[in-house]
């Protein structure tokens, strides 16, 4: 059941011209004076594990030991959890959210297939196989199984959602998560398509009106070595920015063969990497993350426009869609200053997944796979190198954005990851098209992957995009 | 006394007359009466690796065994992991032992980053495997060749990488002396090199100490990694030094459950095949 507390919004004054929020955000529902409770102890513990170097002192000023907290109360300060896409990437979201903060408890999860959703809670229970039956209490009656598995997960008294599906539901989950007053995790990218950017960027403001939480899934952005090495970047360590180079050459990803009971919509979302309708391509779906790095480099200003080359050099059978297997793309900023990015999904290449910035003082690389990350003078003479601690930076994405919902400051860096989502998209596009392609075009486009229909029956197989032939829509 | 070489530091097929590499001429045979290095071809790639005798131990609790000159590269691994060996259009050569069947042994599902990390592929080890995947390559070569390979005991990867020395490391206790045997902290500058550019031991075997960390088998069969990596200062690379395994090794894999094959955290740690015994026929 809801909690009865959040429907008294009227205790919220409305900041003038504001919508206010059917849902009160979580931390105002912690107010003390507000709503007096025997559990202000607590609560109050709660509060400062925001703070988390308070958190230490406490627990041993309150002599509650940590298991405590895992025993299996009914909290009054329990943030629900709902699991919207329970893949590997929205399972391992959901661990970490639960690991984030010791009120949280999943209560709800959405798939699309059943057997991903059962072996998702199967995986979740056994990570946590010490707290879990206090920690995942998903009943029967909140396994949501189809297309329309989202609503139901947003509409089972969930307090936060984790949207994990594969990106092209993301814009759609997003504004109904957000109407509904949800505090939300969502994955990257955030669209593979321009009208699914221009409805994800006006979720975020939306989001921002009723002070929800709308954090994205661009988790360099909270990894300790990148944040230490950008910061230096943007403070100007190697001087003005020159130009940046970012890698994602990678191998190849999974394919499932054909299940003779699977129809063609089935087959081309078990497939999901492998159709940009699904995925974006993979300059979207998993270069993203260096184009965001790019951007980050630049201090996440705009390119005016790009040009890209790429085409599918290596990919065979059914299972590998339409995607191409790599692209190229230089984008132009104010000045003529170019920057470029290369990705790359094919077995047997050398790999590499760094950002190369040069700037009027000295060079940066930011290696992503590996421990480097070093500021070297124009002479090649090494300034500086990150030697401070690692840790995994999507527990760090999940800390940050529990600490800020309890903080009442809740992280929204939706419209900078909608940004980034979308230069991975005009790339795709360039290469696509083998045009030129403006950031206004970009973002205008009227190009939308969706179906016809979200059911399981036949669906047409794109074909493979020729630059020169492909028109840019 | 007859010269045997183990010339990885020039080439992966090696003449096999005595030479003068980067490293200085490779040393002769230790001991008299052991058998002669072999070669073994990976099925389904124009590859091979060479296989050094290690004598067994004076105690007697150690018999006899063949080792990898090297840590094992990618050059094998990759046929094992992308399987090759079953797209090659070459029919499998024959062995002694009975035809193998591909289904017996498991082969590892695609790795979330690549394994490599970007570090450089030919003629590196190979990285970022769990226990697991070693085993199981052991396992998938063992049926491919018809001969018995597995991953080393802790107590024969010492033995073999002490060749007979009784200090810290195979040259003695100088850690002075170390940068010329070993990539570690102090000369690696945070990346794997290829195997074989620094002096093998005494009987023959590179890095050893350093370069990546070697999966082995305890006493009781469970994992763990001896002679320390590039990462690691001197005095973890003793050839007694040895790490355990922990969650830490896979903590930022992102999916759940984690990958059982790959270690996200882990670029650090490879292996050496063992093998029991070498066929008449080979």
């Amino acid at each position: 059941m809801p909690d009865p507390t959040l429907n008294s919004s009227a205790r919220v004054p409305a900041p003038a011209g504001e919508v206010v929020p059917p849902h009160r955000p979580i931390a105002q529902r912690h107010d003390a004076s507000a709503f007096p409770n025997p559990d202000l102890d607590r609560r109050a513990f709660i509060r400062s594990a925001a703070a988390a170097v308070a958190v230490p002192s406490l627990l041993a000023g309150l002599a509650i030991p940590n298991r405590a907290f895992a025993a299996g109360r009914v909290r009054s300060d329990t943030l629900k959890v709902g699991l919207i896409g329970c893949g590997g990437r929205g399972t391992g979201a959901a661990v970490q959210a639960l690991r984030a903060d010791p009120g949280t408890v999943l209560t709800s999860m959405g798939d699309l297939f059943a057997d991903r959703l059962e072996s998702s809670l199967k995986g979740i229970t056994e990570e946590l196989a010490e707290s879990a039956p206090a920690r995942v209490q998903v009943a029967p009656e909140h396994k949501f199984v189809g297309f329309d598995a989202y609503q139901k997960v947003i509409d089972s008294g969930v307090d936060v959602v984790l949207l994990c599906t594969v990106p092209h539901f993301r814009p759609i989950h997003l504004k109904a998560a957000i109407e509904a007053g949800k505090h939300v995790f969502a994955e990257k990218p955030l669209a593979v398509d321009a009208p699914g950017i221009r409805s994800v960027l006006a979720s975020a403001h939306l989001a921002k009106q009723k002070n929800l939480a709308l954090q994205v899934g661009f988790c360099w952005r909270y990894a300790e070595a990148e944040k230490a090495t950008f910061e230096r970047i943007n403070q100007g360590a190697v001087g003005d920015i020159v130009t940046v180079h970012s890698t994602y050459h990678t191998g190849t990803l999974s394919a499932r063969p054909r299940q003779p009971q699977w129809s063609e919509m089935e087959f081309q979302l078990r497939n999901w990497w492998h159709f940009a309708w699904v995925s974006g391509d993979h300059i979207v779906e998993q270069a993203v993350h260096s184009i965001d790095r790019l951007a980050w480099a630049l201090g996440d200003r705009l390119p005016l426009r790009c040009n890209a080359l790429g085409g599918r050099a290596a990919r065979t059978g059914e299972e590998s869609g339409h995607a191409f297997d790599h692209f190229a793309v230089v984008y132009e900023y104010e000045g003529g200053r170019r920057c470029f990015h290369t990705c790359r999904q094919i077995d047997g290449c050398p790999s590499d997944n760094t950002d190369y910035i040069y700037g009027t003082k000295g060079s940066c690389t930011v290696n992503g796979w590996t421990p480097l990350h070093t500021i070297k003078d124009l002479a090649g003479k090494e300034l500086w190198k990150y030697e401070g601690p690692k840790r995994d930076m999507y527990q760090n994405e999940h800390d940050a954005l529990f600490a800020s919902i309890r903080a009442g400051t809740p992280i929204n860096d939706c419209e900078r990851g909608a940004n980034s989502t979308l230069m991975a998209i005009m790339g795709r596009m360039a290469a696509y098209t083998g045009q030129t392609i403006t950031w206004e075009q970009a973002m205008n486009s009227q190009e939308d992957l969706s179906p016809a229909r979200y059911e399981f029956s036949d669906l047409p197989k794109p074909p493979v995009a020729v630059p020169g032939k492909t028109k840019f829509v | 006394m007859t010269a045997w070489l183990t010339c990885a530091a020039c080439s992966h097929r090696a003449n096999r007359l005595p030479h003068e590499t980067a490293l200085g001429t490779v040393s002769a045979p230790p001991e008299a009466g052991l058998p002669k290095p072999f070669r073994q071809d990976i099925p389904g790639a124009a590859f091979d690796f060479e296989l050094c005798p290690i004598p067994g131990s004076a105690d007697g609790s150690i018999a006899p065994f063949f080792i990898g000159t090297t840590e094992l590269t990618w050059e094998a691994f990759d046929v094992f992991i992308y399987r090759l060996d079953e797209q090659a259009a070459t029919p499998p050569p024959s062995t002694p032992a009975p035809t193998p069947t591909p289904d017996a042994v498991t082969r590892p599902s695609k790795p979330y980053l690549p394994p490599d990390r970007g570090f450089g592929h030919e003629g590196f080890a190979a990285i970022s495997m769990s226990h697991k995947t070693a085993t199981e390559f052991c396992a998938w070569l063992s049926l491919r060749s018809g001969r018995k390979y597995r991953l080393p005991t802790e107590a024969e990867w010492e033995h073999a990488c002490r060749a007979g020395a009784a200090g810290a490391y195979c040259f003695g206790d100088d850690p002075t002396l170390l940068p010329a045997h070993a990539w570690f902290a102090d000369n690696a500058l945070a990346t794997p090199h290829q195997v074989a550019t620094r002096k093998p031991n005494a009987w023959g075997l590179f890095d050893t100490h350093g370069n990546v960390a070697e999966w082995c088998n305890a006493a009781d069969g469970t994992p763990v990694a001896r002679g320390g990596s590039y990462l690691d200062p001197a005095a973890a690379l003793t050839a007694a030094s040895r790490r355990l395994p922990d969650r830490s090794w896979n903590a930022s894999d992102p999916q759940v459950p984690k990958s059982k094959w790959w270690l996200a955290d882990a670029p650090f740690v490879g292996f050496r095949a063992v093998c029991e015994s070498v066929p008449e026929s080979k």
